[in-house]
């Protein structure tokens, strides 16, 4: 359940550390949930690297703290709430993704990030 | 589908009941209802949970050294269909379940049979430590030589 005022920990190399969520994409939606694109406010970024402080960026999320329900009856939950900054082709504005990413990315077409992913569960 | 063991308390996590908790190094924890995730969360330890089988085996309440465990390994690669296979296994499934029960059975038994053998001689020690002087004049024999016998024989067993 992610929300805007949402922080949420960037999980790759783009620079960005820490996002804000303040639009959820895709109709007028009040929660969004793993594989949805929002759009933040980077809240903390390393220095002199391409994603500054105060940008707004496209992201997608990959792990959420509330539970998902799947279609076989598994439920799921991680560690934090997390996305990875893409770009408007929905590819990953970094080049490394870290941590284990749910499945429901690949499909909704995050390929790209999927394959870079050390885990998909 | 693959029915996997609970973390805490080892019994199997039926599909559409229970969650799967994941951390960030990618491990995996699965629960079978919400009262061992709770636990989980509470950070208790299943050895030290009374009603879990990690308990249960490390005080010896249970089988953990059987040849039956053989029998059940986990296989990571999936197998071709082939239809007189799936027969047999259903039958060698249904075979194994039942020489696990029966030991267990028997394993369950045995440590009953051998706790209340001890309970029991404890307290005929108890009894006759406390009623020894209806014996009268004899008692003064046998105490010497029953008791000191009993109590060495005792401490040795403990």
């Amino acid at each position: 359940m992610i929300q805007t005022q949402t922080y949420l920990t960037v999980a790759d190399n783009s620079g960005a550390k820490k996002i804000m969520c303040i639009r959820i994409l895709g109709g007028n939606r009040k929660y969004a949930s793993i594989g949805d694109v929002i759009i933040g406010v980077v809240k903390d970024a390393t220095p002199n690297m391409p994603v500054k402080r105060s940008d707004v960026v496209r992201a997608v999320i990959m792990r959420t703290k509330n539970t998902i329900r799947r279609k076989d009856g598994m439920s799921i939950r991680f560690d934090d709430n997390a996305a990875v900054i893409i770009n408007k082709e929905n590819n990953p504005r970094g080049t490394r993704v870290f941590g284990p990413i749910a499945r429901e990315l690949r499909d909704k077409d995050f390929t790209k990030i999927v394959s870079l992913a050390p885990e998909v569960l | 589908m693959r029915l996997e063991k609970c973390w805490f308390c080892s019994s199997t996590c039926y599909p559409g009941h229970g969650m799967t908790f994941v951390r960030n190094d990618g491990q995996c924890f699965r629960f079978c209802r919400s009262k061992c995730h709770k636990n989980f969360k509470m950070k208790k330890n299943p050895r030290k949970t009374a009603w879990t089988k990690a308990f249960r085996k490390m005080r010896g309440k249970e089988m953990v050294l059987d040849s039956s465990f053989e029998f059940e390994k986990k296989r990571n690669r999936p197998q071709k269909y082939d239809r007189e296979k799936m027969a047999v296994t259903l039958r060698a499934m249904k075979k194994v379940a039942e020489i696990k029960e029966k030991r267990e059975r028997t394993f369950i038994k045995k440590r009953i049979l051998a706790t209340k053998k001890t309970h029991e001689k404890v307290a005929n020690l108890k009894e006759l430590k406390q009623s020894i002087h209806v014996l009268g004049p004899a008692a003064e024999k046998i105490k010497e030589k029953v008791l000191s016998k009993d109590t060495e024989r005792m401490q040795e067993d403990a």
